[in-house]
């Protein structure tokens, strides 16, 4: 695997959703090249801000109600 | 910002001709009808948070995101006969929400790529203070960035990078989901999500350095 190839995994890497060929292959290239890992290392640190630091907000009590009242009535 | 007006509220829309005796409905539900209402609240209710954050981040706008949940679980309701059962019901909500911003919002709404920012930092501030904040502020840029710098950073994103990294890191599906929810192969997800990340880590270095910080070892 070479670092073009590499990239084109990157994203699925960082979240789990390569097959287990990609996974070896893409770990096998990261061990050699510090480049993509550093990159990928990024990409992973890039993806727990935004977990971490996105607040989610709780729906309005207001809407919670109409919805489930929604869900009372025939259509 | 353009504020639409409230339009799409439930309470607003013409009522169906079944509508007209409400009073009576509860008692007027079939069997039919009891079980359909007990699988929605079950499936599909549970989900009105995310759904809600989902069209905060698309509208920027508290009353329009209310509008948009509304109308999302209006027509899911109607047409939960033909939502797969086993199938991934969040995913299915998201993209009626999705479609239903694009038909009533979107052409409406900022010109792409156009945020708000002042809108942004005073809805954080509006809310910030309900929020619990353990951060340790002397640990680290990345660590000790705001929410609303984040969300401003993230907010900056061309929309097709930005809707994948909110799919995937915020509401946490699949590459297979958000593929069908934005109608583009896996292959372009994995891409949009490898160039937004990056963008993104770009953006909030931007911050760091604007502020005075060195992220070399972040």
């Amino acid at each position: 695997m070479n670092c073009t190839q590499a990239q084109a995994l990157m994203s699925a890497a960082v979240d789990g959703e390569l097959t287990l060929k990609e996974q070896k292959g893409f770990e096998q290239h990261i061990r050699s090249c510090p480049s993509c890992l550093s990159e990928f290392e990024e990409a992973q640190k890039t993806k727990n801000i935004i977990r971490e630091k996105i607040i989610r907000f709780k729906a309005p009590q207001s809407l919670v109600k109409s919805i489930l009242k929604l869900s009372d009535s025939p259509l | 910002m353009v504020r639409l007006p409230n339009t799409y509220r439930i309470t607003n829309m013409p009522s169906s001709p079944k509508k007209k005796n409400a009073p009576e409905q509860k008692n007027t539900l079939s069997e039919k009808e009891k079980i359909k209402q007990k699988e929605f609240q079950e499936e599909a209710v549970e989900h009105i948070n995310a759904l809600y954050n989902y069209a905060l981040h698309l509208t920027m706008n508290p009353d329009d995101a209310h509008d948009l949940v509304q109308e999302t679980y209006l027509k899911a309701y109607k047409f939960f006969d033909s939502f797969e059962k086993g199938t991934n019901c969040k995913a299915w909500l998201f993209k009626i929400l999705k479609n239903n911003y694009i038909n009533k919002f979107r052409k409406n709404a900022r010109e792409p790529g156009k945020v708000d920012y002042d809108l942004i930092k005073d809805f954080y501030h509006s809310i910030k203070d309900s929020q619990s904040d353990s951060e340790d502020l002397n640990a680290g840029y990345f660590r000790s960035l705001m929410h609303d710098e984040v969300y401003q950073a993230l907010s900056s994103l061309p929309e097709e990078f930005k809707e994948v990294i909110q799919l995937c890191d915020i509401e946490g599906f699949t590459y297979e989901e958000i593929a069908n929810m934005v109608e583009s192969p896996i292959g372009t997800v994995r891409s949009r999500l490898y160039r937004g990340r990056k963008l993104l880590r770009s953006r909030l270095n931007d911050f760091a350095q604007k502020h005075g910080y060195n992220t070399d070892n972040e």
